[in-house]
């Protein structure tokens, strides 16, 4: 195992231990642990979206390969001096390698396909928000996102959340006792649960009974939720441990032991010097 | 009687850190000595039913499977991974990886390195993995439509007409069967809204437990085939297909999840204590403050 190994195996002990320092209180290594976490994990969707989509599905439908050698009508060559054009830019006026945008054009489509200008300028404008006086063209970018979304997903819930989900709430009397019995609590279960989010009547009568049973099914429906989030949060404690005993190993110089002794003297010490200053606060 | 209420009491207000404390103690002692700590388990029928519909594929048959899942949450749904490339390979089965989740590539690559070599499988002829692509329920329907209007290339770089395992693979209909692997939203909802339901491939879903009350309805109403709940739906798949394979004559060492149950168990307990002391202390103080007010 060389160095390099040895040193992300301590780092990882050393974020582990800080993300679980915080089971004591809120401190500095928990704090230092969780902005790294949060930056490292926004760069690198931003890396992976960018190699992932936009270079080959975005600028590869713009500018796909071309032959270098193939003439060229006047339209398509003022389209790829655009190419190298963003070429100049990205490589910082040539001082850079070609990266981004690789010598005639980029492989996976046959054609242009002109039509993704428009999300090409959307994704423009979405970035302008970071320009304030022009910071509105962002709107036009999220009323896209919104509506194509709202659209798409509509159809999927309509269709798989809800009328399948009708349809499976039927009971079917042509089955044993068993399943008849199980099909008329899901019946009710479905009925009174919704009937406890009706709130254009009141909640009294025969309403507030109904509501009251629905109430009883919700519960059970958190009771499990809460169930398996617990079991969820264990597996992922189990996963920890895992990786701190695998990391406790000679090889890695025992890694965990080192890092969690010199934590908790540094928390020690920390806990120590900063009673104080709070009190000092309340004062 | 007194005495025994005052512990309650007293029990009852202690430091929430020594209760994880607790919980940290009563999963590490079955990790630290696991001789001691060793529990059966049982299929329960969602996970059988999964394994039924993989084992009834037939061979040569083509599988997506989609990784929706990282480093987080990968103690839970890793194991089901691991198990069911075993499982498919074994059996022949082609196999297509896409991520929608930017993590998935990680973990696709660590799961196809560690099963594909055990079988002779080769990237690219027999298994490929195409990679992540942002968008969510954008992405599945692109895929449902033209997987190549997603995905130009694999995640390597190779263009996917050059790919021979993608031959005559043109969308989600020429698959047999989706495995969704999922740990949140994009994951297996999406499949199923957007590509199983509307285009009537059979599919099932190894995701987090937090997730299984949310899939549930649809695995009740046969949308999914079997879930694989968290990591016990691991251990209990990884169980299952260790048994049969080992019947074929395929030696599969114990999945990471089956060796983990009994720690899961261990902690089980010890919080359900905690919970029903909790209660048992509630109840005393609650009565006790009743008392104090009529007084």
């Amino acid at each position: 195992m060389d160095y390099m190994e040895i040193f992300g195996v301590w780092l990882s002990v050393f974020l582990t231990l800080s993300i679980f320092s915080y089971l004591y209180k809120d401190n500095p290594f928990y704090k230092a642990a969780e902005h790294l976490y949060i930056g490292v994990s926004a760069g690198y969707v931003a890396v992976i979206s960018f190699w992932q989509q936009i270079q080959p599905n975005l600028f590869g439908r713009l500018w796909p390969r071309i032959d270098g050698n193939a003439e060229m009508g006047i339209l398509k060559s003022i389209w790829y001096s655009i190419y190298e054009f963003l070429n100049w830019l990205s490589t910082l006026g040539g001082w850079l390698d070609r990266s981004i945008f690789p010598e005639n054009g980029i492989k996976g489509f046959d054609q242009i396909s002109f039509i993704y200008i428009i999300p090409f300028i959307l994704g423009i404008f979405m970035l302008l928000r970071l320009v304030p006086k022009l910071g509105w063209l962002a709107r036009w970018a999220i009323a896209y996102i919104v509506g194509m979304a709202a659209g798409l997903r509509f159809y999927g819930f309509l269709n798989s959340d809800i009328l399948m989900q009708v349809k499976a709430a039927t009971v079917d009397f042509s089955g044993d006792w068993w399943s008849i019995f199980n099909g008329l609590i899901l019946l009710v279960g479905t009925l009174s649960g919704l009937v406890y989010f009706f709130f254009s009547k009141e909640q009294s009568g025969i309403v507030g009974k109904v509501s009251k049973i629905g109430i009883y099914f919700l519960m059970i429906k958190f009771g499990a939720s809460f169930g398996f989030a617990v079991m969820g949060r264990i597996s992922l404690l189990i996963g920890r441990f895992d990786d701190l005993i695998i990391s406790n190993s000679a090889e890695n110089f025992h890694a965990t032991m080192w890092i969690t002794c010199i934590m908790i003297l540094l928390l020690a010490i920390w806990a120590f010097l900063e009673k104080p200053n709070n009190g000092d606060a309340v004062s | 009687m007194d005495i025994l209420k005052k512990i309650f009491i007293a029990l009852g207000s202690m430091d929430r850190r020594f209760i994880f404390l607790l919980v940290g103690f009563s999963v590490l002692l079955p990790k630290l000595y696991p001789d001691f700590f060793t529990l059966p388990i049982k299929a329960s029928s969602h996970s059988e039913r999964v394994f039924a519909e993989i084992d009834a594929l037939e061979n040569g048959a083509k599988v997506l499977v989609s990784f929706e899942y990282g480093p987080s949450t990968k103690p839970e749904i890793h194991p089901s991974a691991i198990a069911l490339l075993n499982h498919l390979f074994s059996k022949d089965i082609k196999v297509y990886a896409v991520a929608l989740w930017p993590d998935g590539n990680f973990m696709a690559t660590e799961a196809f390195s560690a099963v594909a070599e055990k079988y002779g499988k080769q990237y690219g002829k027999d298994y490929v993995n195409l990679g992540y692509k942002p968008g969510g329920e954008a992405v599945v329907k692109g895929l449902a439509s033209d997987i190549r209007t997603m995905y130009t290339v694999d995640l390597l770089g190779n263009e996917l007409d050059e790919i021979i395992v993608m031959e005559n693979v043109k969308n989600l209909l020429d698959f047999d069967f989706i495995f969704s692997l999922s740990a949140g939203y994009p994951g297996s909802k999406e499949w199923v809204q957007f590509a199983c339901d509307p285009l009537g491939i059979p599919m099932s879903t190894g995701c987090t437990s937090i997730q299984v009350t949310d899939i549930i309805p649809y695995v009740e109403n046969d949308q999914i085939k079997g879930i694989l709940s968290g990591m016990p739906g691991a251990a209990e798949y990884e169980q299952l297909v260790r048994n049969t394979l080992s019947l074929r004559g395929i030696d599969v060492n114990p999945g990471k999840a089956s060796i983990n149950m009994a720690a899961q168990s261990m902690a089980h307990i010890v919080i359900v204590m905690l919970i029903i002391l909790g209660n048992i202390t509630y109840y005393l103080t609650r009565k006790s403050t009743k008392k104090g007010g009529v007084k």
